[in-house]
């Protein structure tokens, strides 16, 4: 019910925006779609965020850094230039760079994640910043620091009528298009497999309660396995879009671009609720661009970069998340506060 | 905790405690030989700084000043428990503050630094109030936010920070030289170290503890728990504030860039490393962190690997070294340094020497004690169990006693391990 009526007014605010500016460029119309698109990479990060969380109750602020590595591992294995690398097509190497990324999140459940399986919460996510940090470390230490670009699943000559079309009279870059039907995807898929799947039912009642999942014969560590390695390879997935996009592949960069919005999008929506952090995420996503429209200094067209505050999307983020944390701590679709 | 822990702490004060607690001091020849340790130390570190070049004696200013952050995320994280990711945002604040008074007011460096401690302490506790609504985990994301928007918007603005060429921030006059900051930067060190140990000493430290342990079971002994929460924050920021403005005139130009998110992670790690609620382990560890990559480069063959070999900057060896220590820490020695040193600091500090004069401050040890002893352990060293080690679902009493403990008051039994040694000290 609420469910509804949230997601319908965020629809509604965002969809007036947008006929209502249709063909002006100068409007807020072409920053929406911009944030519609930023939004999605937010939400599925948000995804892996909030599965971490159902599943164990922990912020997981290493979720943008199995995503780095799977893009890492991508630029790895596609390059062909003498220097090193494989040289694969690009969709061998996102499967290799997936499963890099699921092999990592594995590692990281065995290695840190089940020693501490009933450590305070608060010591859990130091350790997930701790391995952040190691992850962007190594990075930085085995990869080159020059930002690289890592290419997106369409080039200029194979992404035929999704380069043309236009959509609200605007030209949206073939590589936002599939970051909003890859989220659409995934919020479905996971929210079916929580609400309707005996796996779902189980990794829900182990964040419950441990021992009582336990007793009646459900294997905890089976359960934590699977969430870990679930959230790394959301975390893939969105880096390897994200990062395209970006132009962008650094040592950390899912990490200082992305893991602030999503932890926002996700508190916004509701720590606990799936498609919060499917809604949190657009909404961050949205109200950042038309900030950065109304108050900052990446005016384009006819009007003149002015420079009013700097990084407004920033401080948007911020007034977005203390609102939400006074008023309504459980967020917009939280069960719990 | 479940509410019928509560309950038990209720019904069984801890009474036996006093009396198995009961303080042991050495005689003439045993304090003789606890000074003449604590000499040699503070000796040698004397002479280190004494004799080091003025490069060196910069980074052990650098050093001093980190200890004092360390300090600062220690009163949060240690005692208060909580998580404070946005630490950069109240020391660049107080940098930015001081150097701003400094050079652009005419002010002199004493003024800008009881002005930065006095900004650092308002922004944290206004903080510290949303932190009296928001709990756990969500707090760790507010502070996030706040330091980011604090580096990356406030300041980026060009007419409070001069934006990319940075604040000037000269020394103070008979401090100009990197030894002679240095002094004036362990000095601050010292005091924030003694502010600390009065502090946790203090009615209001045992608050703070007894706020952390259990908020509910708190509150029903008339524990004030708005105002020690939100004093455990303000004197963080104190600190922080404290730090800012030693390192704004440490650099002598404030950029944006010198503190930045990693800095704040950086800095939660090395407090975890050195052990939470551990003064002596945080303030070593911390001065380690900031060392460091300087460290790795006076030994020449590392270097040429890093540098030539590997072609990095040492700097980043930081983040991989400091995150797999405070990893290891998390996993295998929740005590941290503060607590491998423990035998040491205990003896130090006038009592008998014992390898394990907390239990170990790890899980590992805690099977082998006896029943009796465990449980005089447990009230004792209740608060480091239950920060850093994994809760005990079956044994829920070490979380709720020195909670329960607080009103008796002539016992040690509120305190963390570091701070009732500390207290044998003094008595």
């Amino acid at each position: 019910m609420r469910t509804g009526i949230v997601t319908g007014v965020i629809v509604a605010v965002i969809a007036a925006i947008l006929l209502a500016g249709q063909g002006d460029l100068t409007g807020p119309a072409p920053f929406v779609i911009l944030g519609l698109t930023n939004g999605a990479i937010f939400g599925l990060v948000a995804l892996g965020l909030v599965l971490v969380y159902k599943g164990t109750r922990v912020f997981n602020f290493a979720q943008g850094e199995f995503g780095t590595w799977a893009a890492f591992f991508a630029f790895m294995v596609m390059r062909d230039d003498g220097v090193g690398g494989v040289g694969l097509p690009y969709w061998a190497a996102v499967i290799v760079a997936l499963f890099g990324a699921l092999l990592l999140g594995l590692a990281f459940e065995r290695i840190v994640a089940r020693p501490l399986l009933n450590a305070p919460r608060v010591t859990v996510l130091v350790a997930t910043i701790a391995t952040a940090l190691l992850f962007i470390g190594l990075q930085i230490v085995f990869f080159e620091i020059e930002p690289e670009n890592l290419r997106g699943v369409f080039t200029s000559d194979n992404a035929g009528i999704l380069s043309t079309k236009r959509i609200f009279n605007l030209n949206i870059d073939p590589q936002r298009q599939v970051a909003i039907v890859v989220l659409l995807a995934f919020g479905v898929l996971l929210a079916y497999f929580f609400s309707r799947t005996d796996l779902g039912l189980a990794v829900l009642a182990t964040s419950q309660d441990a021992f009582a999942t336990r007793v009646v014969g459900i294997g905890v560590e089976r359960m934590s396995r699977f969430i870990w390695g679930g959230a790394a390879l959301l975390g893939g997935i969105a880096a390897l879009i994200y990062v395209p996009l970006a132009g962008l592949l650094i040592p950390g960069v899912m990490t200082s671009n992305i893991l602030i919005p999503a932890f926002t999008g996700a508190v916004v929506g509701g720590m606990n609720s799936l498609p919060g952090a499917f809604l949190g995420g657009i909404t961050i996503g949205v109200v950042q661009s038309v900030s950065l429209w109304a108050v900052g200094h990446y005016h384009i067209g006819e009007r003149a970069i002015v420079e009013v505050i700097p990084a407004s999307e920033q401080i948007s983020i911020l007034l977005v998340l203390l609102v939400i944390l006074l008023a309504r701590p459980a967020g917009l679709l939280g069960q719990e506060a | 905790m479940s509410a019928s822990s509560e309950a038990a702490t209720l019904t069984q004060p801890v009474v036996e405690d006093a009396a198995a607690d009961e303080i042991w001091r050495p005689d003439a020849r045993g304090w003789a030989a606890r000074i003449a340790v604590l000499a040699l130390i503070f000796g040698g570190l004397a002479y280190l700084l004494a004799s080091v070049s003025q490069t060196w004696a910069n980074l052990i200013a650098q050093a001093a000043i980190y200890a004092i952050i360390g300090l600062s995320l220690n009163v949060v994280l240690g005692y208060t428990g909580q998580v404070s990711l946005g630490h950069h945002g109240f020391v660049g604040l107080s940098a930015f503050v001081s150097a701003g008074l400094v050079s652009e007011q005419g002010q002199t460096f004493w003024v800008g630094m009881a002005a930065a401690v006095l900004v650092g302490a308002a922004t944290a506790g206004l903080l510290g109030l949303v932190a009296l609504r928001i709990k756990g985990l969500y707090l760790a994301l507010i502070t996030l936010t706040f330091g980011y928007v604090a580096a990356n918007s406030i300041f980026e603005i060009p007419a409070l920070t001069r934006g990319g060429q940075g604040m000037p921030a000269p020394r103070p006059e008979g401090f100009t030289t990197n030894r002679a900051y240095a002094v004036l930067c362990i000095g601050m060190l010292a005091l924030a170290i003694f502010v600390d140990w009065r502090i946790v000493r203090s009615k209001v430290g045992r608050g703070i503890l007894a706020v952390k342990q259990s908020e509910a079971v708190a509150a029903s002994y008339a524990v004030n728990v708005t105002f020690y929460k939100a004093f455990a924050f303000i004197l963080s920021g104190a600190f922080a504030g404290l730090a800012g403005s030693l390192f704004a005139h440490r650099v002598g130009v404030v950029v944006a860039n010198n503190f930045r998110f990693e800095n704040a992670l950086l800095w939660v790690l090395m407090v975890v490393v050195g052990g939470l609620g551990r003064r002596t382990g945080v303030v070593i560890a911390s001065a380690f962190f900031a060392l460091f990559s300087s460290l790795i480069s006076e030994i020449t063959p590392l270097r040429d690997f890093i540098i030539e070999t590997l072609n990095r900057e040492p700097d980043y060896f930081t983040l991989v070294i400091g995150s797999l220590l405070a990893l290891e820490v998390i996993i295998f020695a929740p005590g941290g340094l503060g607590g491998r040193l423990s035998p040491l600091t205990t003896w130090l500090g006038g009592a008998r020497f014992s390898m394990h004069p907390d239990g170990g401050g790890g899980h590992h040890e805690k099977e082998k004690s006896g029943p009796g002893r465990r449980e005089r352990l447990m009230s004792r060293l209740g608060l480091e169990r239950s920060a850093t080690a994994p809760a005990e679902a079956e044994d829920p009493e070490p979380e709720a006693e020195p909670a329960g403990s607080v009103d008796s008051d002539g016992s040690d039994s509120s305190e963390g391990s570091d701070a009732s040694d500390e207290e044998e000290k003094t008595e």
